[in-house]
C-alpha cells in the first residue's frame, strides 16, 4: 500500500511539474526563438530535461521525508538502494515527460491531453518502481529486484534514445 | 482496385474462419461451446499489435523520409489496430464473464491490452487535437514510436507484477499444448482477420489521401 | 459446463457491430470528401470557363464546400 501512495505522489508531482516544462517559452512567446535556435536541438531536450529531473529529484526527496515521518517508516539500510529505485524511476519520467511536454506545448488542450499521454506510457516505469520499492522496505537485498531494475533501466535507455533521436523532429514547428 | 481485392479475400477468409471455428473445431471439453469466442478473441490482439508494428515502421519511414504516404500508412494502421483491440477486449469480457464468473479481472493479459488500449487511444487524441497537418504528423509519429517500443515493456512489468514474489524464470506464461485442430482454427482466423484489418487499412489510407485533396 | 451459446453470439455479433460500424462510417466519409472534391473541380471548372461576367448575378455560396478554408 504504502510504496503505492509513495509513488501516486511522485507521479502526481511530476505530471504537474512537467506538463508545464515549456510553459515558459509558450507563454512568453519564446517558442519560436526555441525552433530558431541554432545547433543541435537534442542539446534543448537535455537542458529541459535535466531542469525537470532536478526539480523532481528534490520534490521527490521531501516527499519520502514527510513519507517516513507520517507513516513511521525506518529506512534504514535500504537507503541507497531506494535511492538508485527513485533515480531510475525519476529518469524514466522526466525523460517520457520532457518529449511529451513538448509535443503538447502549443495543443490547445494541453493540460488533458499531456496526462492522457503521459501514464499509460509510464505504466511499467511505475510498476517497476512500486515492486522494487515495496521489496526494498521489505529489507529484501538488491539482488530480489534484479529483474525490476534491468527493466527499469531498459525503459530509461528506451526513452531517452527516443527523446534525443526525435526532439528536433517536435522542434521543427 | 486492389483494395476492393483485399476486401474480396477478406469476405473469404473471414467465411472460412466461420467454418474453422463453428465447423471442424470440435466443442472444448472443460469449457463447452463458449470456448468458440476464441477464435475471434485470440486473432484480433495478434492483428492488432501486427497492425501497431505496421504503423512504427510506417512512423519511422515517415519522420526519415517525410512520404505523406507514410504518414496516411500509420495513421491507419494505428487507428485500425485499436478498433480491433477493442473488440479484443470486449470479447475477452464476454468470454470471462461465463468462463471465469466477471466481466474483467486486472490479471497479467487484461492489464497489459488494456494499457496497449489507452496508449494508442491517445495517439488518436493527439492527431485529432492538432490541427496543423504537416506537425500533427511529426508528433504523431513520434508517439507511435513510443507506443509501439513501449508495448513488450508494458507486457513484461504487468506480467512480473502479477507473478508472486521470485523473478520468473520464463519470458511468456506457461504456454499449454493446444490440439492441431485448434491451432489451425486460429491460424485460418489469424489469416482472415489480418485480410479483414489490411483491408481496413488500404480504405482508411486512401481515405485520408482524398481528404487530403479535398481540403487542399 | 453449459454451452453458453448467447455468450457466442454475443461475442460475434459485438464483432460485426463494430466492424460494420466502422465500414459504414468509412464509406460514408468517402461520399463526403468525395462530394467535397468534386464541389471545388466544378467550381475551378466553371471559374476556368470564358463568359461574360457580368451577365452572372453573384450568389452567396451555401452548403459545406464553404466552409473548407480556401487556399
Amino acid at each position: 500500500m504504502l510504496p503505492g501512495l509513495l509513488w501516486l505522489g511522485f507521479i502526481l508531482s511530476g505530471v504537474l511539474g512537467l506538463g508545464r516544462a515549456f510553459l515558459v517559452e509558450h507563454e512568453n512567446d519564446c517558442w519560436e526563438a526555441l525552433l530558431l535556435a541554432p545547433g543541435d536541438k537534442s542539446a534543448i531536450y537535455l537542458g529541459k530535461l535535466t531542469g525537470s529531473l532536478v526539480l523532481m529529484l528534490v520534490v521527490e526527496a521531501l516527499v519520502l521525508a514527510l513519507f517516513v515521518l507520517f507513516f513511521n517508516v525506518d529506512l534504514g539500510p535500504a537507503l541507497p538502494a531506494l535511492a538508485l529505485v527513485i533515480g531510475l524511476g525519476t529518469v524514466g519520467i522526466a525523460a517520457v515527460g520532457t518529449l511529451f511536454a513538448a509535443m503538447t506545448a502549443q495543443v490547445r488542450a494541453r493540460e488533458l491531453l499531456f496526462p492522457v499521454l503521459l501514464l499509460p506510457v509510464l505504466v511499467p516505469v511505475l510498476l517497476g518502481t512500486v515492486k522494487a520499492t515495496e521489496a526494498l522496505l521489505l529489507r529484501e537485498p538488491l539482488a530480489a529486484v534484479a529483474h525490476w531494475l534491468k527493466l527499469l533501466i531498459a525503459a530509461d535507455v528506451v526513452y531517452l534514445a527516443i527523446g534525443f533521436l526525435t526532439f528536433d523532429v517536435i522542434l521543427e514547428g | 482496385m486492389s483494395t476492393l481485392l483485399l476486401g474480396w479475400l477478406a469476405a473469404v477468409g473471414l467465411a472460412a474462419g466461420l467454418v474453422m471455428g463453428f465447423g471442424v473445431a470440435p466443442r472444448e471439453v472443460t469449457q463447452g461451446n463458449v470456448q468458440r469466442i476464441m477464435y475471434l478473441h485470440v486473432p484480433a490482439v495478434w492483428v492488432a499489435y501486427l497492425a501497431f508494428t505496421v504503423g512504427l515502421i510506417a512512423s519511422i519511414t515517415y519522420l526519415a523520409q517525410r512520404r505523406p504516404g507514410a504518414d496516411r500508412l500509420a495513421h491507419a494502421a494505428c487507428e485500425v489496430g485499436t478498433v480491433f483491440l477493442g473488440v479484443n477486449i470486449a470479447t475477452g469480457a464476454i468470454w470471462g464473464k461465463p468462463t471465469w464468473g466477471t466481466w474483467w479481472t486486472w490479471d497479467a493479459r487484461l492489464t497489459s491490452v488494456a494499457v496497449v488500449f489507452v496508449m494508442f487511444l491517445a495517439y488518436l487524441l493527439l492527431r485529432g487535437a492538432i490541427e496543423d497537418h504537416e506537425r500533427g504528423a511529426r508528433y504523431a509519429a513520434v508517439l507511435a514510436i513510443v507506443a509501439a517500443l513501449n508495448i513488450p515493456l508494458v507486457h513484461f512489468s504487468v506480467y512480473w507484477w502479477r507473478t508472486l514474489h521470485q523473478p520468473p524464470s520464463l519470458l511468456k506464461p506457461g504456454s499449454s499444448t493446444m490440439p492441431a485442430v485448434i491451432v489451425t482454427a486460429l491460424l485460418v482466423n489469424f489469416v482472415a482477420l489480418a485480410l479483414l484489418g489490411a483491408y481496413f487499412v488500404a480504405r482508411r489510407a486512401r481515405l485520408l489521401a482524398v481528404e487530403e485533396e479535398a481540403l487542399a | 459446463m453449459p454451452d453458453n451459446w448467447a455468450y457466442v453470439i454475443a461475442a460475434y455479433g459485438l464483432a460485426v457491430a463494430v466492424f460494420g460500424a466502422y465500414w459504414l462510417r468509412l464509406g460514408r466519409r468517402e461520399r463526403e470528401a468525395a462530394a467535397l472534391a468534386a464541389g471545388w473541380r466544378d467550381r475551378a471548372a466553371r471559374a476556368a470557363r470564358p463568359g461574360p461576367p457580368a451577365a452572372r448575378p453573384e450568389t452567396t455560396p451555401t452548403g459545406p464546400a464553404s466552409r473548407a478554408p480556401r487556399p
